[in-house]
């Protein structure tokens, strides 16, 4: 089609002027157009760099197990690597594809089907990218196996949320995790085919953010937590399934406090895993093995820091409905079928000797929280002079707490924010717990150096000095999980062998009723079943 | 009692004004394409005859066909035109009332180019584009300039064969004339351009060929721009300053004008002519029709359209008026000429009251006033006058929607205050079409198949 003549001079000017000026237009509709790709994707950009989003459980055991309480933001590692992590790494594995090597659990979801992640790992989408890290689950969710009472071979295994995680060896999983920071197979080369064959193919602008931006940043986050936190681990015996160092790390990681500065005495911090049943009538009791918090939410919060929140990062709802929630929960009743007049036995021994002082007691209803001593930390002597002198455990967990970190906490984390810590205090003994769910928390005293009640009424001398932890079968006749001498049957993966010779281990003190007679202990053994 | 020196005569050395009192040079669409002026023009002019001027300075008349500002003004570029003009003197002597024929060429201030011009650039003493609208134009060459000066010449003998009383050289307010004075628009190297006395050489041509067309003892007035303010556009330059166009009135006055009527501005409109107000709602909705006219009408339509965008339109022109007065906006300049020359001078801009005037005559400050807008808002200023009133009582606002008007609409006041309500002011419009027009059938030979 011609075009039309112009009709006017000015026209015919405008239009000479528009041939001089298209390719300036041209250039400018170019810049414009860039201008607008680029702020579109931008915005994307943007919109993904600010998305932070996690599941939200309407069910509160679902949002117990697996519902993120803000730690995946600064402590976690991308859904698509932790998936990959099981191929790459195999030996560590043991050849698992998930993370049961390590004695995570894994359950099925509402559909029957295998869930991808196990209990106590949350999923966060922080920056476009799925993170997935600890959640409260991870150290207080443990299972026990129930012999089965139609077939003898083999046993129901039940999931217990809110018992300690007797499975969960943190110890090696950390380990694993800081060195696989310094391990090739961590590069983006090995790395990403590793990722896709886990999981759909990474596209290329999603594998050009894992190699550029995703995988050296979760290597140099593993790198500097590994030269925090190695050094420290290095001086301690492993952990062992169900246990963990609580505020050794602390010193470390939030701290920041050099190792040269860290007294030999107060390098091994390892304890169990506690239960975390019935809070609310702890509220105002010494909590934590040691006594050094009153305060159920500043123990709560800490718990929190424990599992990598930040107190910019950290989900206060999340933590609140949790801790709302395990103010009443009861243990599951004891599967421990007793004979009542030797409970009733047992009970008049457990009064005679006043173990409800320190301990409570149980009637038919439950477990009752009244004991003139229960949950405090006994300072009826000069503990400055004698820490622990009346219980004569070992000593370990008590001196890795010290006067120094409480002052860090108290001046440092949340720091002007309402949730500034303030209870915490330095104490010189170990709290006198109370027993509820009793039958779930074994190995016995706070560093699980004892495997049966058993066992805990013999003198430590008696004791066993090495066993194997980590299996969740109950022991019918002693109270706790089974646990074999270490050299008496094969080892297997996650069993552990539990030295009480080594630091942190000892199995002594706590003396109480080891001098009753062994009807009186039978008896005794028979009321504590039922808690 | 002394007699009220705006009803005395004015005596210049051709002419005789009655009074002191002149329709200043407005147009109005009213005429026919080909130029031919119409019952309705004469019907215009009439209002002011008979409302008492002494003189009536014509509409704005082109000389040449492509000196137009506004296809639709009369012509005089042709001899058939001449019983056209003199009809319409003679209309206007029967007031006793003078006319003086403005001779004109729009140079690049080509507005409204109609079909005639619209194929080509204006021709001008540059060919730099006007800066207000963006009017294309391309400098004269010599013989178009030769060209010209004898259509002038020839204009002023049609009017003179038409009975008219005078001719004023519209050699102000940013026409071909000020385009060939003007420091700040004439860019020629030639002898028509450069110093003073070059770029006077045109206006100066003319009188002399308009001399030596109808000779020494015909009417003839120089209107001149006493100050350019040629920088409406902040980055244009300024133009002639006062000093030069004293010079300018001087070298008039020797080359045999009879009078210099004074105003200002090297474009039209200007801030400063016609002083007073702008309606931005007026220019929207009559702006229009010049868009197609230059390439930067459509810029400002839209300057004129978005309120958001106005403030920078009203800053533009705004800026020149601050600190001076509407009503006698020229009359320091006019007092400065008056005194370099010894032929009579018309003083412009915004006159509406008796007693300014009185003022501004008595003290010799100038020997007359052209009036448009007072007029037009009150053709019978002068009875008011007479029976002793200062002003009339609904006097002009200087709202300039007349003005803006003009392009689009019937010239006429157009400020709705002084009107009661819309249909009166239409009516005050229409009165000008009262034409009862004798039609007739067209002889063969006058239709063209």
């Amino acid at each position: 089609m011609n075009r039309e003549l112009p009709i006017t001079a000015v026209q015919e000017a405008l239009r000479r002027r528009s041939r001089l000026w298209t390719p300036v237009y041209l250039l400018l509709a170019l810049v414009f157009l860039i201008g607008l790709v680029g702020t579109a994707l931008g915005l994307i950009v943007l919109l993904r760099v600010s998305q932070n989003h996690t599941p939200r459980y309407a069910d509160i055991v679902e949002h117990f197990k697996y519902g993120s309480i803000g730690a995946e933001q600064n402590s976690g590692i991308p859904y698509r690597v932790w998936r990959a992590l099981p191929r790459l790494f195999p030996e560590a594995f043991e050849q698992r594809d998930d993370y049961s090597a390590f004695g995570f659990l894994y359950e099925n979801d509402a559909d029957d089907r295998p869930r991808d992640l196990p209990i106590g790992i949350a999923r966060r989408i922080d920056r476009s990218v799925e993170v997935v890290w600890f959640n409260c689950a991870t150290c207080h969710t443990g299972t026990v196996s129930l012999p089965n009472r139609d077939d003898k071979a083999h046993s129901a295994r039940l999931v217990v949320p809110a018992m300690p995680s007797n499975n969960l060896d943190l110890y090696r999983f950390i380990r694993f995790l800081l060195d696989s920071a310094t391990d090739e197979r961590l590069s983006p080369d090995i790395l990403i085919p590793a990722i896709n064959q886990t999981g759909p193919k990474l596209g290329c602008i999603e594998e050009a953010i894992y190699r550029w931006y995703v995988i050296p940043a979760l290597r140099e986050g593993l790198v500097t937590r590994r030269s925090r936190l190695l050094p420290l681990l290095e001086k301690q015996p492993p952990w062992g399934p169900g246990r963990v160092d609580t505020f050794g790390p602390y010193k470390r990681i939030q701290a920041n406090m050099p190792m040269s500065s860290l007294l030999p005495e107060e390098l091994i911090g390892t304890a169990d895993f506690p239960s975390i049943f019935q809070q609310g009538p702890r509220e105002g009791m010494h909590l934590h093995w040691d006594g050094n918090n009153t305060s159920l939410a500043e123990r709560n919060l800490s718990a929190a820091l424990g599992a990598g929140v930040t107190p910019e990062t950290v989900d206060h709802a999340a933590i609140d409905r949790i801790a709302d929630w395990l103010k009443s929960l009861r243990p599951p009743p004891s599967p421990y079928r007793t004979d009542a007049v030797a409970v009733a036995r047992g009970r008049d021994t457990y009064m005679k000797h006043d173990c409800v002082a320190c301990h409570g007691y149980r009637d038919v209803q439950g477990y009752v929280f009244k004991g003139e001593k229960l949950g405090q930390v006994e300072l009826n002597y000069d503990p400055k002079v004698e820490p622990n002198k009346q219980l004569g455990v070992d000593p370990h967990r008590l001196d890795s707490y010290t006067e120094r970190l409480r002052d860090f906490q108290v001046a440092e984390l949340f720091k002007g924010t309402p949730y500034q810590f303030k209870s915490f205090e330095k104490t010189f003994g170990y709290a006198n717990l109370p027993l509820d769910g009793l039958w779930t928390r074994a190995p016995y005293l706070h560093n699980g150096s004892i495997p049966t009640l058993a066992d805990l009424l013999e003198p430590p001398e008696k004791r066993p000095a090495k066993f194997l932890r980590g299996i969740d079968k109950l022991d019918p006749n002693r109270g706790g999980f089974v646990a074999p001498a270490c050299d008496s049957m094969p080892a297997q993966a996650n069993h552990f062998c539990f030295d009480t010779s080594l630091p942190g281990n000892n199995n002594t003190g706590h003396r109480y009723g080891t001098n009753l007679s062994p009807a009186e202990k039978s008896d005794l053994l028979a009321y504590l079943l039922t808690f | 009692m002394n007699q009220d020196v705006i009803f005395t005569p004015l005596r210049f050395r051709n002419l005789e004004v009655k009074n002191r009192i002149f329709r200043s040079s407005i147009s109005g669409r009213f005429d026919n394409e080909d130029g031919s002026l119409t019952q309705t023009r004469i019907n215009w002019e009439c209002k002011f005859a008979k409302g008492g001027v002494g003189a009536i300075i014509s509409s704005y008349v082109p000389v040449l066909m492509e000196g137009r500002i506004i296809a639709g003004y009369a012509t005089v570029h042709r001899d058939a035109f001449i019983p056209h003009w003199q009809k319409l003197g003679e209309a206007v002597h029967s007031f006793d009332c003078k006319f003086i024929m403005q001779l004109s060429h729009s140079g690049r201030q080509l507005d409204i180019p109609g079909v005639h011009n619209y194929t080509r650039p204006a021709l001008s003493s540059t060919s730099r584009k006007e800066t207000l609208h963006g009017i294309l134009c391309r400098a004269m060459s010599l013989p178009e300039i030769h060209h010209t000066i004898k259509a002038f010449a020839r204009a002023a003998w049609r009017a003179r064969e038409a009975g008219l009383d005078g001719v004023e050289l519209h050699a102000a307010n940013g026409y071909l004339f000020t385009q060939f004075l003007s420091s700040g628009i004439n860019d020629r190297t030639d002898e028509y351009g450069g110093s003073l006395a070059n770029r006077a050489r045109f206006l100066l041509d003319v009188i002399q060929a308009i001399r030596a067309e109808v000779g020494g003892g015909y009417h003839l007035q120089v209107k001149i721009s006493a100050v350019d303010h040629n920088n409406v556009i902040p980055w244009e330059k300024k133009g002639n300053t006062l000093q030069e166009s004293i010079e300018v009135a001087r070298w008039c006055e020797a080359a045999g004008a009879d009078a210099i009527h004074v105003s200002t501005g090297s474009l039209f409109p200007h801030p400063l002519n016609p002083p007073g107000d702008f309606s931005f709602e007026t220019a929207a909705a009559t702006y229009d029709v010049a868009i197609s006219s230059g390439v930067s009408t459509f810029r400002n339509y839209i300057l004129f359209r978005y309120p958001v965008l106005r403030p920078i339109f009203r800053w533009l022109w705004f800026r020149m008026k601050r600190g001076r007065p509407v009503e006698g906006v020229g009359l320091d300049e006019a007092r400065a000429i008056k005194a370099a020359v010894k032929i009579p001078v018309i003083s412009t801009g915004g006159w509406q009251s008796a007693a300014k005037i009185r003022d501004a005559i008595n003290s010799g400050d100038c020997d007359g006033i052209a009036i448009a807008r007072s007029l037009i808002a009150n053709p019978d200023l002068l009875r008011f006058w007479a029976a002793g009133d200062d002003l009339p009582p609904r006097p002009c606002t200087y709202c300039n929607r007349c003005l803006l008007n003009a392009p689009k609409n019937p010239l006429g006041c157009y400020e709705p205050l002084r009107f009661p309500d819309h249909e009166t002011m239409v009516e005050q419009l229409m009165t000008v079409y009262n034409t009862h027009p004798e039609l007739r059938v067209p002889q063969p030979a006058e239709v063209f198949p």
